[in-house]
């Protein structure tokens, strides 16, 4: 389980006023979340990003006119920042919780929505985690966004008949004109804002710690 | 609430020192300070004075660079020997702490196991809990609303919850940091009544305040000046001490000749900036309108107050001003312009004559730098880069802020983020400026600097729509103060004054009682969860008449014993069941079998294919009525009792479950928050004339970006007080809790489960019928 410097952090911030933190004089930390454990800081950080997935996964853009009922959501993003940021344990964290509410109105699609979400922001900063750079970022999502469409695809071919009346023939019928091009449209969606701001984002984690 | 003897100190700090900057400046610089029992001190000094830092210090929550501390008589800090861990451990049992922010203290949707979370951490006994929730809730005066849900309360009374969630862990010493900065005057004196009433009773309390009138009752006053702690209890504590001198320069307008509930007060002679007759707006979904039959004017360059009870539609007034919603009826005219009738150019217009600085506009700073924020809005108008940086660079002389250009905003104190928000609407040169509570939560040096901003803008000739709370406020900087009272008891608006707050939550309370306790609400979660997910699924597997009939019975039973009102489920279901119907209406137009009934186009309808899709209707009904039944009879609490207690085999293979299901929990409790300041946000960015739904791809990824980034600052400063609330409520990972909610199987969940084991196996063996 990777613990990044933004974990380990006490409480120190005046509110108002951010400051920076392991300076020589001292930590100012109190000891009392040391040794490995989950800190309270940690398990506030998830759960405001397991929020934030949340809160974007009930959003829904019509990004495609051939096929309008598949709809993008920005929850993606959500996970591959939490992983970037905190490591692939976040990433498996934010893509559960984050799709778990759908559980009550969509069973199988929320499923469906967890395995594309940890297929995609857990390879991501598995191979981010060994490359700490722009360069190990994409590789990392491009890797992501590989095992993703596999995921994808074999999902919609499971899941998609329980929904709709079609054979598994008849959805296979729709990857190439629609479920390919849609998803790889969803995937760069998500790369492309996770590039744009990763660094304002992360740059605010490390501040805040 | 104390068993020592009296002489026993409650804390000891002593040559205490603290920088945050590795020792460039020392924030406390040598400080002294023994609280004895029974003590009511009041901590004051300026901002970044280092009084939230003590007040920290105290609570054992951050430890010093040096000195030596003792808390409750543990030794908890030598500069020899540093922190020692298992002393604070201990000595935060016996602390309390309350924070600035009232909403960020809150863990879950009902009051009582909000109460009920610290003392469960400090693993009192069950039998205890009961009588700790009650006490507690007595004494903050909320002992009615035990079963609301704290997240939807006021400022006010979500304070006091916090305070009772504090009183429940029986602190021997209760440090409130601020508690009444983000609060109306009202609720203020709510708050500094239950201090009054603790100290009666014995409590210790250490109080950080910048307010004078809340030291009366103290018996100790302590200034912190330049990292050192002065005692000021002798001192005049007027505002002679507290506020600077005024600066402004311009006449006053008397109080007395104004008025107070003109909404006409002058007739203008030329054409006002904003005319607005007969406006009238309700939320979609609202039963009660925010604004009813509301005219009002005002003049080009006027300094108009709004003020007016929490609810009375003042915020959503701006709105409508700013073209961010559209009014159900009346007129509204700004500059010339039907504001109700506006389609995107005028609304764009609109967005460019009149700037919104929303409440705590601070939360929508987004840009790498200060200068390149305050550019955002002038870049949209389509000035060229050079023109757009000029107005930054003018804007931010205006306000005294131009050696912040080449910071990042996000490093900048309150105050100083406070200007370079203001800094980012005045930029686009607005006619009429409406600023929504500007001074709240800021100290006085702020705050004066913030009125000699609004009486510049008054001498340029720009209008201004100030909303405010505060008389003085209003009587110091308006030519004008108008008043507007609540149309209704409003529920629209999402900070309510305490009386419709009651109202709301005892009803809300009394059919959540009603659903809570029937068979449905009564099942334990941890056989509730997996049968309804487990029934869910396999209702897509329903594909015969019969089947359909065994679903339909099983979802029968299901909502006449949950006790849900058709009303109440109606509501809750409508959106999905109508995103259904079309899908499956869908699987008309694919199925060609059967008999054809009609053709759309060259499409057949057939009778398979009607027969398939009202199938499929049927299905997706019955899978969200389950859903919707479930999330009506099991709280979040209960939910994430279930999670924590299912999935604890894991924990074997290194799973933090209880942690897991901790986080979800409070993931559910900010979701909403989230997704209102979202909302704040996505507003006051396209009052400065961002826009994701128009222009070149990049102008587009730019107003994402100014959205995006914003959120994710707001969901990690709620994560930094979060994290210091579950603090004070002593959570710590792997420790023994104990439960107010105790799950049990009973005979009843063994009954459901066995229906429910039923129902699936009929739906298995339909299946094999012809």
């Amino acid at each position: 389980m990777s613990q990044s410097s933004a974990m380990q952090s006490h409480t120190d911030a005046d509110h108002g006023t951010t400051a920076p933190s392991n300076h020589a004089t001292g930590t100012h930390s109190t000891g009392v979340a040391d040794h490995g454990r989950w800190s309270t800081r940690r398990i506030a950080m998830y759960a405001l990003f397991v929020a934030l997935a949340m809160a974007a996964s009930l959003i829904e853009l019509p990004i495609f006119p051939a096929a309008p009922w598949l709809k993008y959501d920005p929850s993606g993003i959500v996970c591959l920042i939490a992983g970037f940021a905190f490591g692939p344990y976040a990433a498996a964290i934010v893509s559960v919780l984050g799709f778990l509410p759908h559980m009550f109105t969509s069973p199988w699609g929320a499923l469906m929505g967890v395995l594309v979400a940890l297929a995609i922001s857990v390879p991501a900063s598995l191979v981010y985690r060994r490359k700490r750079t722009r360069g190990g970022a994409m590789a990392g999502m491009a890797l992501g966004m590989a095992i993703a469409l596999v995921v994808a695809l074999v999902s919609n071919l499971l899941v998609t008949p329980l929904y709709a009346h079609m054979t598994v023939a008849q959805v296979a019928a729709m990857i190439v004109p629609i479920l390919l091009p849609f998803n790889l449209l969803k995937f760069a969606i998500h790369a492309v804002v996770t590039f744009l701001i990763y660094k304002p984002v992360t740059a605010l984690i490390d501040r805040a710690a | 609430m104390t068993d020592d003897a009296p002489a026993t100190p409650l804390a000891e700090l002593h040559d205490v020192r603290f920088s945050y900057d590795a020792g460039a400046h020392w924030t406390l610089d040598g400080v002294d300070l023994t609280i004895m029992p029974g003590e009511r001190i009041c901590l004051t000094g300026a901002n970044g004075s280092g009084k939230s830092t003590l007040a920290r210090l105290i609570c054992g929550l951050t430890a010093p660079d040096s000195g030596t501390i003792r808390l409750l008589n543990l030794p908890v800090y030598t500069t020899e020997s540093g922190p020692d861990a298992e002393a604070y451990r201990k000595a935060r049992r016996g602390i309390g702490a309350v924070f600035q922010k009232p909403e960020d203290q809150i863990v879950t949707t009902i009051l009582e196991d909000d109460v009920a979370f610290g003392p469960e951490n400090l693993a009192v006994p069950h039998k205890r809990l009961g009588e700790r929730i009650a006490d507690a809730l007595h004494a903050v005066g909320l002992q009615h609303q035990r079963h609301s849900n704290p997240t939807r309360m006021s400022g006010g009374q979500q304070q006091r919850a916090a305070i009772a969630g504090m009183l429940a862990m029986k602190p021997r010493l209760l440090v409130l940091d601020e508690p009444t900065a983000m609060l109306d005057e009202t609720a203020r004196d709510d708050i500094m009544q239950v201090l009054d009433e603790l100290q009666r009773q014995g409590s210790t309390i250490v109080h950080v305040t910048h307010r004078p009138e809340e030291t009366a009752h103290a018996t100790r006053i302590l200034r912190l000046e330049r990292g050192r702690l002065i005692d000021a209890t002798g001192m005049a504590t007027d505002s002679e001490t507290f506020a600077a001198p005024e600066t402004g320069s311009r006449e006053k307008p008397s109080a007395d000749a104004m008025p107070p509930a003109a909404l006409h007060a002058e007739n203008s002679t030329n054409s006002p900036l904003v005319s607005i007759e007969h406006l009238s707006y309700t939320y979609p979904g609202a039963s009660a309108p925010a604004i009813t039959d509301l005219s009002l004017t005002i003049g080009h360059g006027e300094t108009v107050a709004i003020m007016g009870p929490n609810g009375a539609g003042k915020s959503t007034l701006a709105k409508i001003l700013c073209a961010l919603a559209k009014p159900n009826a009346g007129t509204v005219v700004v500059d010339g312009i039907p504001v109700q009738r506006a389609k995107r150019k005028q609304r764009a217009q609109v967005h460019a004559t009149v700037g919104y600085i929303m409440q705590h506009p601070e939360r929508q700073l987004f840009a790498a730098t200060v200068a390149e924020d305050i550019a955002y809005g002038p870049r949209n108008q389509g000035l060229g880069e050079q023109e757009a940086m000029q107005r930054a660079e003018q804007t931010m002389r205006l306000l005294h802020i131009e050696h912040l250009a080449d910071r990042s905003p996000f490093a900048l104190s309150g105050g100083q983020q406070r200007l370079v928000a203001i800094a980012g609407v005045l930029a686009c040169r607005p006619k009429l400026i409406i600023m929504d509570e500007p001074a709240a939560g800021l100290d006085d040096a702020a705050r004066h600097r913030l009125h000699g901003v609004i009486r510049h803008l008054h001498n340029l000739g720009v209008a201004v729509m100030l909303i405010t709370h505060d008389a003085d406020e209003a009587r110091a900087l308006a030519d004008r103060i108008v008043r507007i009272s609540s149309p209704a008891v409003a529920d629209a608006d999402t900070d309510t004054d305490d009386a419709s707050g009651d109202n709301r939550s005892a009803d809300s309370a009394r059919s959540a009682d009603r659903v809570s306790d029937s068979l449905i609400g009564r099942l334990d979660p941890r056989a509730k969860l997996p049968v309804f997910l487990l029934v869910m699924m396999c209702a897509f597997a329903i594909s015969n008449g019969l089947q359909l009939a065994v679903g339909a019975c099983a979802v029968a039973g299901v909502l006449a014993a949950s006790h849900i009102g058709v009303r109440r489920l109606w509501r809750s279901i409508r959106v999905f069941l109508v995103l259904f119907v079309l899908m499956g209406l869908a699987n008309v137009l694919f199925v060609r079998t059967g008999t054809v009934l009609a053709t759309i186009g060259s499409i057949p309808i057939t009778d398979d294919g009607l027969a398939i899709s009202a199938l499929y209707i049927c299905r997706f009904a019955m899978v969200i009525v389950l859903g919707a039944v479930f999330l009506a009879t099991t709280t979040p609490t209960a939910i994430t009792d279930a999670v924590d207690s299912l999935f604890s085999p894991l924990r074997r293979f290194g799973v933090h479950t209880q942690e897991v299901a901790l986080v979800f929990s409070l993931a559910l409790r900010f979701m909403p928050t989230l997704a209102d300041e979202t909302h704040a946000i996505m507003d006051a960015q396209s009052a400065r004339g961002g826009s994701i739904e128009t222009g070149s791809p990049l102008n587009r990824a730019r107003a994402l970006a100014a959205i995006i980034v914003p959120v994710f600052a707001g969901a990690l400063r709620h994560a930094d007080n979060l994290s210091l609330a579950l603090d004070a409520r002593c959570y710590e990972e792997g420790i023994r809790r104990t439960h107010w909610r105790v799950l049990r199987i009973t005979s009843n969940d063994i009954v459901f489960i066995a229906a429910a084991g039923l129902t699936v196996l009929d739906i298995a063996l339909f299946a094999f019928l012809p």
